[in-house]
């Protein structure tokens, strides 16, 4: 994980919060967050690698592939769930964000833009848009359920999720006031601190 | 009987108790003088071994009703001189945490580094984080379960029926009977070592293949796998004693430290201060890996520093016992945080 995206959950974790993080890799954030927040934190994840280096953080972890639900967690209950790299992967996006609002009062997720303007031109000269946000080729990549910042909002609107706060972020995946006068075509990637109503 | 491997520091912080599964001893590593084999955690514990002894002082006590050294069935009565027998008191996983615990006074320790174990010896290194959580910093539950399933039970019933049904069992007198039931032990063992491997890891050894006629135990014997087996519960047989086999068995199914709180394993752990590390194998169908998971879900819903790994070990339930890359990192990494 880029420290944007660090910073920007960072301020929405309120001290000592209880968290989960869906794909926490190597317990980077878990550890930021315990050392600044004094929060507690549960990692989930899949590479052996990062799995390893949770262990030697003294970062609980839990391995595990989220592609294989998370009902086993129903009975669990936390303040904040981490989502951060992979919602677009999963099968069922929406019904996975509403099992992680039944375990967590409040989900930060990140979502890259299909709207976002190099996105759009990429498509309007017949190819399939590569950026930071959306590295891989087509044939490479594991998402499965792309959209646009103005789609996911619905999605949300939809499903009942507030949108408590949200940040656009710009092709270096940074923090940017541009892309938030218009985040549905000059964003790269939206993160979002979503509540049930 | 107590096995010791590597040296106390001086602030005698560095000791890891050991605790053995079913059939096990205190003989966890290394070779004494007389031994054909290796002690049964010797992959893992030694020097620069996942338990490296260069660091960790290492405690290996055998069980308590045990036939290896420590009180149990095969021992003196010394009330009346006899042989306990199927006298010996039943035994329960938390009496042996008691007397690790003595132990560990004895040895004027304040607190284990870590507690760790297989199977059984996964469902002691539990209990002591609940019995005694002052007294243990880590734990690692590995190819373990909270609770012995009802498959567990049945198995085990198996094989305690088979010893029961020998003709030399005399109700568990066969000592006094100057006999043992060696056919019975041996059908139980044999029963018990197949739950201790996966289907696949039997094909790969063992597959159809048939035994030559020149090292076949008896004429009986076609395949490689009857072979082993009957090689495998004629040695066992020889080496334990049935009393104990239906004494450590009970003390398995009778293992639920969740019962005294209504069933609710979380509620167990609340107390709990250890950082626990549970493993799970995925060719495990004894102790599968959902039990694993399971005992860190609750270990995470009462708070409790908790990880939970899932290996990639190919010899069923027995794959706690051998070492990988995979498990040493991870054990080295968890004993070192």
């Amino acid at each position: 994980m880029n420290n944007p995206i660090t910073d920007i959950v960072k301020n929405w974790i309120q001290p000592s919060s209880n968290i989960i993080d869906f794909g926490c890799g190597d317990g980077s954030l878990l550890k930021e967050l315990r050392d600044q927040k004094q929060t507690v934190g549960y990692g989930i994840e899949i590479d052996p690698i990062g799995i390893a280096l949770c262990l030697k953080k003294n970062i609980p972890v839990i391995e595990k592939n989220i592609d294989d639900g998370i009902d086993e967690f129903s009975e669990c209950s936390f303040d904040v769930a981490i989502m951060a790299s992979s919602i677009q992967c999963l099968k069922e996006p929406n019904v996975a964000l509403d099992k992680i609002l039944n375990l967590s009062d409040k989900c930060i997720v990140t979502i890259p833009n299909l709207g976002y303007w190099r996105c759009r031109l990429a498509l309007l000269l017949g190819r399939m848009p590569v950026t930071p946000s959306l590295p891989s080729s087509w044939y490479g990549t594991e998402n499965i359920h792309l959209c646009t910042i103005k789609d996911f909002e619905d999605l949300c609107d939809a499903e009942g999720f507030i949108i408590e706060d949200s940040v656009h972020l710009n092709k270096e995946r940074g923090k940017s006031g541009f892309a938030a006068i218009a985040p549905n075509l000059l964003s790269s990637e939206g993160v979002y601190l979503l509540a049930r109503k | 009987m107590v096995d010791t491997y590597g040296e106390l520091n001086s602030d005698k912080s560095n000791a890891i108790l050991v605790c053995h599964a079913f059939s096990g001893s205190h003989h966890a590593a290394g070779k004494l003088d007389n031994d054909a084999k290796s002690g049964w955690w010797d992959e893992l514990i030694g020097p620069d071994k996942a338990i490296d002894t260069n660091k960790f002082f290492v405690v290996s006590p055998n069980n308590l009703g045990g036939c290896f050294g420590s009180t149990g069935p095969i021992s003196i009565c010394p009330e009346n001189n006899e042989v306990y027998g199927k006298n010996f008191p039943n035994i329960t996983v938390l009496d042996w945490v008691n007397s690790q615990e003595m132990l560990l006074s004895k040895l004027g320790i304040s607190s284990w580094a870590c507690v760790l174990g297989g199977s059984l010896g996964g469902m002691q290194a539990l209990q002591w984080t609940i019995t005694f959580p002052g007294k243990v910093k880590r734990a690692a539950v590995i190819a373990a379960a909270a609770k012995a399933s009802s498959q567990n039970i049945a198995l085990n019933e198996v094989g305690r029926e088979s010893i029961r049904h020998d003709t030399n069992f005399y109700g568990g007198d066969y000592l006094k009977n100057d006999t043992f039931p060696k056919d019975g032990l041996k059908t139980a063992r044999m029963l018990a070592h197949i739950t201790y491997l996966s289907e696949d890891n039997m094909n790969k050894r063992f597959g159809r293949k048939i035994q030559d006629i020149e090292s076949r135990v008896d004429e009986l014997v076609d395949y490689e796998v009857e072979n082993y087996l009957q090689y495998k519960g004629n040695k066992f047989s020889e080496a334990f004693d049935a009393n104990t086999y239906i004494l450590m068995t009970r003390a398995m199914d009778g293992f639920d430290p969740a019962k005294d709180f209504n069933n609710e394993l979380q509620e167990a752990l609340k107390n709990v201060t250890a950082k626990l590390l549970i493993i799970g194998f995925k060719s495990d169908w004894l102790f599968p890996p959902e039990r694993g998971k399971e005992m860190q879900i609750a270990a995470m819903q009462s708070g409790i520093n908790s990880s939970y790994l899932e290996l990639d070990g190919q010899q069923g339930h027995d794959s706690f016992l051998f070492t990988n890359e995979r498990y040493k990192k991870n054990l080295e990494a968890f004993l070192g945080s």
